[in-house]
Formats: C-alpha cells, structure tokens, sequence
C-alpha cells in the first residue's frame, strides 16, 4: 500500500468500515510510514477541532429579535391563507 | 405522542399553534446549520423564514418515510445552498494546493520535515484561541459551500453519512468524499501554520 491509498481511506478507517483485509494493508503501511502517522494524527485532530471550533462560532439559537419577527411573519402567513 | 408527530398532527390541523411548536423545537436548529452555509445573519434569516414557510405549505408531502427532522433539514439545506448559488459571483476557489500531492510512486511529496509535522499534542485551548482559531475558521469559510454543508452536519451536528446524504439530496459516497477532502483542507491549513510558527 502507498501512502495515497492510505490517505484516501483514512476517513474510512476511522470510522472502521473497511474490510479485514484492507484493514490489515492500512496497519502495515502505518507502522512502517512516520509521515503517515503524522498525518493521521493530525487528520484526527483536525476533525475534533474543527467541530470544536465551529461549535462555538455558530449561534445556539436564533436572535430573540429575529424570532420574534418570524413568529409574527409566520402567523400573518397562516392567517392570509385561511382567509 | 412525540413532539415531531403532535407538530405534524398540528400542521395536519392548520392550528396556528403549531408555529409555537415549530419554533421551539426547531428555530435554534435550522438558524445554525442555515447559518453555517450562509455565514451571514441576514441571509441567515431570510432563508429560515422560506424553510418554516415551506413546512407549513408542504406538510402534506412529508411521508413520513424518514424522520420529520431529516426532511426539515433537507428543505433547509437546499434553501441555504440555492440562497449561496444566487449571490456567488466569484469563481469558487479550487482548493488542490491544500490537498496532500504524491510522488509517481503513491508516497507523499514534499520535504520530509514537513511531512512529519506533528500538532496533534497542542492543548486544545491553544489550537482554539489566536492566530489557529483564525486559521480554522478561515479554512472552513473557504470551502465550498456543499464541502462546507457536509462537515458541519457530519462532524459539528453528529449526523450520520446517511443523514447527512438525505439532507444535501446527494449520495453517501459523495459526502464520504467531500467530508475527506473538506478535513485534508483544514488540516493542511492547519499543519502550515504550525510548521511555519514552530
């Protein structure tokens, strides 16, 4: 196995659903290969960080003001159509 | 009775409540993953407005075939990606200088010292905070809207790659691929940023 067939079924192998067999090339490709392991590691990272991050960037919740404005947007849809 | 079918029993109805009950269960949803796609307050807003409209004319095509929330988020999926097409005027930027390149023989390209750059044991409150929260952050920004979509479902709202393939309206193997490619992007981002401040 080369290091691009390892790289393009890292996401694969982390979630382990690759084969036994494909399994076992990954393993004895990582243990022989020190950039592979840096870049799994650090591809590890990535995900859990990012996720982190971007958790903190977007709202948790919509903006009272906003809300309000929908809610009332909403109703004066609703109540449009039923008349 | 669960919340999602006391919702859909509501709408049935065309009991104005269930806007009360619409916007409790799902506003701070929805505002979040439009928001991530839109990375825009406005747009934000303007598309959670079409979305709730939409499940309030549409219901009676929800089948029930999947969860309510599934088809709520692919309505706001589709809104906020159609809502990114209609005002991007720029070329999207191709990202393959951040994907990892290889030798003709399948190893990695580039100097060794690089390629065995290793971040991944800096404190978590340190790759969150300065110049790295910025590098992440800017990364994420850059993506494609669709790669963007599939990392903020997949890996910030826990969805699975089904999930994830129902609410984009695109096949699993596709998100599998863009999730990758999206990650390799940021951790390349990333890795640079170390490497060049270590």
């Amino acid at each position: 196995m080369t290091c691009k067939e390892f790289i393009e079924l890292l996401a694969e192998y982390l979630e382990m659903t690759v084969s036994p067999e494909t399994l076992a090339m990954l393993e004895e490709h990582l243990a022989g290969c020190a950039p592979c392991q840096a870049y799994l590691r650090t591809y590890r990272r990535t995900r859990d960080v990012a996720a982190a991050s971007e958790r903190t960037t977007l709202p948790s919740d919509m903006p009272a003001e906003m809300k309000a404005h929908l809610r009332a947007f909403l109703l004066a849809q609703v109540l449009k159509e039923e008349s | 009775m669960s919340e999602d079918a006391e919702l859909l029993s509501r709408l049935r109805s065309g009991d104005a409540s269930a806007i009360e009950l619409l916007m409790a269960s799902y506003a701070a949803r929805v505002y979040r993953l439009v928001y991530g796609v839109t990375r825009n307050e406005a747009d934000a807003q303007e598309v959670v407005q079409d979305v709730f409209l939409t499940v309030f004319r549409k219901h009676a095509a929800f089948e029930g075939r999947s969860a309510l929330s599934s088809w709520i988020y692919r309505i706001a999926m589709n809104a906020a990606l159609n809502k990114r097409r209609g005002k991007r005027v720029e070329v999207e930027t191709s990202f393959d200088a951040d994907l990892p390149t290889y030798l003709a023989d399948g190893h990695r390209a580039g100097e060794r010292a690089y390629l065995l750059a290793d971040w991944s044991q800096t404190p978590e409150a340190a790759v969150l905070s300065g110049e790295s929260r910025t590098v992440i952050t800017t990364a994420i920004e850059s993506l494609p809207d669709h790669y963007r979509a599939v990392l903020i479902l997949r890996d910030v709202e826990g969805l699975s790659n089904e999930e994830v393939a129902t609410a984009i309206g695109d096949t699993i193997a596709s998100v599998k691929s863009r999730l990758h490619r999206a990650r390799m992007v940021v951790r390349e981002r990333l890795t640079r940023h170390f490497y060049v401040n270590a």
